[in-house]
């Protein structure tokens, strides 16, 4: 199991973000380095990649606020 | 590289997806280049040429200053010259200082030349309000580039038809007017609606030009959307399922030349016809779209009902400006006109 976490150097102060949207349903299997996720700080759109390949579970929704650091979903083995 | 077999669910934003559609055919075609202001490093402030910096270079992928008059124009001799620009009028609102260079050059030059010299120019442009930017950056003006002949005029609804519709426009020979709603952007501080985005082939395809598409089928009355108005119908018709409703929901697409026979088809079945768009009321698609319907001589189970923005610049405060604007609201409530006037 790989945690999907927001990087922590997106943006340079501790301020929030929010995730716009998630490109992919909960359950469904993507592979490493697929764009999975999507974040945005002070109008500036970050990708979220997979880290690995398994099925994608969603644990942070579309339109929470996420900080750097956070794990927002996870990718279990397939 | 990842393994690249399980993406069939892959789902874009209309803004990735209008990046993908440039970078795909920017690779397949030399011609092709992109001009306009911020669209380069920044990778457009809606988001949709993000990438192609870095993927094609400052060459064929140019930030220019602020003049839309020169760049535009500009534009209109590259695509003479045989070359395929693509290039952002970042709104629409602001095609007053460029216009002679789009209606008067572009839409003109196969005309004047007798067919020799085509225009296969892309102008792409943010349309739409909904988020508090006021009567300068908020408005549709569709009709106003659709009344005028010799250009194409397309607006997609979900991140698919983006894709199709650009790759479309970018081979037509014609000027292709291709307008993206903020609201459908995929870009969080514009809202996000989530029906834009959807799941986006990698491969290569078109959405036709001219073709509009029926999204919901139904019996009892026809809606008719474009862009961002499509979702309010689709809410509506949803809710009027509830109620024992059954409503048709058609999306436009492309506005200029409008697919009045899908329309017509439509309202022939279902007797009764609400069109819907966030452009001025006066002279507007939605007007247009019912006179196709009572001139093609279907007969109406009640009278038509258009939905658009009433005749006054966009407020800026947000109470008066959601106010003004199409919603799902609205439709349900034309949805009720429209069946009580039945009995």
């Amino acid at each position: 199991m790989s945690e999907i976490i927001v990087p922590t150097d997106l943006w340079d102060d501790d301020s929030l973000g929010v995730i716009s949207t998630w490109l992919f349903e909960d359950g469904d299997a993507v592979s490493q380095g697929d764009i999975v996720a999507e974040v945005m700080n002070e109008k500036i759109s970050f990708d979220i990649a997979a880290p690995a390949s398994g099925t994608l579970a969603i644990d942070v929704p579309t339109e929470s606020e996420v900080s750097q650091g956070d794990a927002i979903g996870r990718i279990l083995s397939a | 590289m990842a393994d690249k077999t399980v993406t069939s669910t892959r789902k874009l934003t209309i803004a990735k997806s209008m990046a993908e559609a440039i970078s795909q055919e920017m690779g397949r075609d030399e011609s092709v280049l992109v001009m306009g202001e911020d669209i380069a490093k920044l990778g457009g402030v809606f988001g949709n040429t993000g990438g192609l910096l870095d993927a094609y270079g400052p060459e064929r992928v140019r930030d220019t200053p602020i003049s839309e008059t020169g760049f535009i124009g500009a534009a209109v001799g590259m695509a003479a010259a045989g070359m395929r620009p693509i290039v952002e009028l970042m709104f629409v609102d602001f095609f007053g200082v460029c216009m002679d260079a789009i209606y008067n050059l572009a839409a003109k030059q196969s005309y004047f030349s007798g067919g020799r010299v085509a225009c296969p120019m892309v102008l792409m442009t943010s349309v739409g309000g909904g988020y508090g930017d006021a009567g300068q950056h908020s408005q549709c003006l569709y009709a106003t580039f659709a009344h005028l002949p010799g250009m194409k005029v397309v607006i997609p609804s979900n991140a698919y038809d983006a894709k199709g519709l650009m790759l479309a426009a970018i081979r037509d020979p014609n000027p292709v007017i291709f307008m993206y709603h903020k609201a459908l952007q995929g870009m969080g501080w514009l809202g996000t609606v989530p029906g834009s985005i959807v799941p986006v082939p990698q491969e290569d395809y078109e959405v036709p030009i001219g073709a509009a598409r029926v999204v919901r089928e139904g019996s009892d009355v026809s809606l008719v959307g474009l862009g961002a108005t499509l979702h309010h119908c689709l809410d509506a018709a949803a809710s009027a399922d509830n109620d024992g409703i059954s409503a048709e929901v058609i999306d436009l697409r492309t506005i200029a030349p409008l697919d009045r026979a899908t329309v017509i088809a439509s309202a022939r079945k279902t007797g009764r016809l609400i069109a819907v768009d966030d452009d001025y009321m006066t002279c507007g698609v939605a007007g247009e779209v019912i006179a196709s319907v009572c001139e093609s001589g279907t007969k109406l189970k009640a009278p038509p009902i258009r939905i658009a923005h009433p005749d006054i610049p966009i407020p800026f405060s947000p109470a008066m400006e959601h106010f003004v604007l199409p919603n799902q609201d609205k439709v349900k409530a034309a949805i009720k006109s429209v069946m009580e006037a039945a009995r």
